[in-house]
């Protein structure tokens, strides 16, 4: 019941603010666009996108509608991501303000179940807005191309759980920093740190050709959120990814859910570190 | 058994780089609030009575010390479900009405249903915001946001209730309203702790009162203890006295100073108010009142505060 009136006042207090309605009139624009966009040839033997048919060379064992859904799904991927915490990331700082902090904490509600319900309010705002444009996008295409692709649906529930996961990362930082900005700034920054981390082999470990340097970023990378390995594996359920081709014959290309599980352990311990630090504060 | 206890209760803030800048914001605190009384902590701004308080609803941890309330250890949800607030410049969520703001908080307490809304209800008629129960609180008056927070104090009908600054930015009437709120409360059995640098507030309303300068207790009893100058009287005569019977009482006191039909005297000690009536009824004077001399509990606090700061 309290932590049930914590995530309806947080997920209010998103749309109160304009960012999550903000976020929700970017999905739709997107949704209108694929509708307007997307379609069959007059004797419905082709897909058209903007009225030209959509051939796809050299890959084998890629349908157009997957062609269509991966991209869709690539390039969103950074709107949801940004635009989210964009929309979110002040609802840990503004919990924390002069004078809502004092209402909040002098309440018989522990400051671990605070902090859940209202990071929970938080991403469940995002998570029903990426859930919304999944079924917009599919309910378009199916009607439009008359193919009911399911799998599109699970990719974007899956890049609500990994939303999810990398909130973590706002909450610590929202807790430690107190600022909206900082949280935002930070959460971009580890966007970055993540999908450096992911490529580290290829990347970072030529920077410094040192066993400790390399066992280091191997840590930060078990022990952090894999944002861009779980979208990308998000993606993989689509279909075969084009892309993943670009990587060459040893390249994994085959979903694993092994990013998930470790974002989901890492998001964990994060939580739990902000529930402490979160209890040995002063307000 | 008192209801608040603390123990030497201290807390130091830490800031800065390494957090070197240090603030001692409570220095070994021990208070005891009894049930059923009006307590007043009484200090200048930056006195350390919010930290206290804050403290004592676990808002803020301390560094060294203990405290008891409502038999409760510090920490417990138990004082806090048992107990109000309302924090000085409260902000409740602007795009709320005043109603949903008591629901909403209600939730927080774990209170539902019909009997929250009829909680609600009855506190904002109560503190005269009935008719503005379905309008945002961002168009609220800093008053009016005062008697939401005082409404949003008592939803759990608390025993023990902290206010801090509950008449800032309330009009005179406003004022007068909260003060005989909550003398009914304080009828009721609520133990109250009020936080005020309203010093003509606290003296009208509390039982007694600290003050407390830079986190130290200066001074705890009651406002007539205080405000009580020591071996000091008025003496109230049917008609002004002659130079012989002035001469006859200085004999015996150590100031006489008569004004009128009101002769103020300062004895030795207390027996010496007998001397001074045998004298006066010996010349036929009839005696109508005879009282301790008091000042206002602000002359009192002022120079407790400088007594202390000059020590």
């Amino acid at each position: 019941m309290k932590s049930l009136a914590m995530v309806a006042l947080t997920i209010r207090e998103a749309i109160m603010r304009g960012t999550l309605l903000f976020y929700f009139a970017v999905g739709n624009i997107i949704i209108v666009i694929v509708a307007y966009a997307i379609g069959l040839s007059p004797d419905g033997s082709t897909i058209h996108v903007f009225g030209n048919p959509v051939v796809i060379k050299n890959v084998i064992d890629l349908n157009p509608v997957d062609f269509i859904l991966i991209h869709l799904f690539r390039s969103s991927n950074f709107a949801i991501m940004f635009l989210g915490i964009f929309a979110v990331a002040g609802l840990i700082p503004s919990m924390l303000e002069k004078g809502t902090a004092e209402l909040y904490l002098s309440k018989p509600f522990s400051r671990t179940s605070l902090l859940f319900s209202r990071s929970l309010g938080a991403t469940t705002g995002v998570a029903l807005n990426i859930l919304y444009f999944g079924i917009a996008i599919w309910l378009v295409v199916g009607i439009r191309v008359g193919v009911w692709h399911w799998k599109f649906l699970l990719a974007c529930l899956l890049a609500g759980v990994a939303f999810t996961f990398y909130f973590s990362v706002v909450v610590i930082t929202g807790l430690i920093t107190r600022s909206q900005g900082f949280s935002i700034m930070l959460a971009f920054l580890f966007w970055f740190l993540s999908g450096a981390l992911a490529g580290r082999e290829s990347g970072l470990y030529r920077l410094w050709d040192n066993v400790v340097y390399h066992r280091v970023l191997d840590g930060l990378f078990y022990a952090t959120p894999q944002v861009s390995g779980m979208l990308e594996n998000a993606a993989r359920v689509i279909g075969n990814n084009p892309f993943d081709r670009m990587l060459g014959p040893q390249a994994v290309t085959d979903f694993t859910i092994m990013p998930f599980v470790y974002s989901l352990l890492s998001a964990t311990l994060i939580f739990a570190l902000a529930a402490y630090y979160f209890s040995k504060q002063d307000y | 058994m008192s209801l608040v206890q603390t123990y030497l209760l201290s807390k130091t803030f830490r800031s800065g780089l390494f957090r070197r800048s240090r603030v001692e914001a409570l220095r070994n605190v021990s208070l005891a609030v009894e049930r059923g009384e009006i307590f007043g902590l009484l200090g200048p701004n930056g006195a350390g009575k919010t930290t206290f308080v804050k403290i004592l609803l676990s808002i803020t941890l301390p560094t060294s010390g203990e405290a008891q309330i409502l038999e409760k250890s510090l920490g417990s949800v138990a004082v806090r479900e048992r107990s109000g607030y309302l924090p000085e410049n409260h902000r409740y969520p602007s795009f709320l009405t005043g109603m949903q703001t008591l629901l909403f908080f209600g939730r927080l307490h774990g209170l539902g249903g019909q009997k929250l809304k009829d909680r609600a209800q009855s506190l904002l008629e109560l503190v005269g915001l009935r008719d503005w129960a379905k309008v945002k609180i961002k168009r609220y008056s800093k008053g009016m946001l005062q008697r939401l927070g005082m409404a949003q104090a008592l939803l759990n009908d608390p025993e023990l209730l902290f206010l801090d600054e509950p008449t800032d930015g309330v009009d005179p009437v406003g004022r007068k309203e909260i003060r005989d709120l909550l003398k009914e409360l304080r009828a009721r059995g609520t133990t109250i702790f009020l936080n005020s640098h309203l010093l003509s507030e606290v003296e009208a309303i509390s039982d007694r009162v600290a003050i407390l300068n830079k986190g130290e207790v200066l001074k705890v009893g009651t406002v007539a203890e205080m405000t009580a100058h020591h071996l000091e009287y008025e003496i109230r005569t049917d008609k002004p006295l002659s130079d012989s019977v002035t001469q006859a009482i200085s004999r015996i006191t150590r100031e006489v100073r008569p004004d009128g039909t009101i002769l103020h005297v300062a004895v030795n000690e207390k027996n010496d108010l007998n001397g001074i009536l045998d004298i006066l009824r010996a010349e036929g004077i009839f005696v109508e009142s005879m009282t301790p001399k008091r000042s206002s509990l602000e002359d009192y606090f002022i120079e407790v505060i400088r007594s202390g700061e000059a020590t």
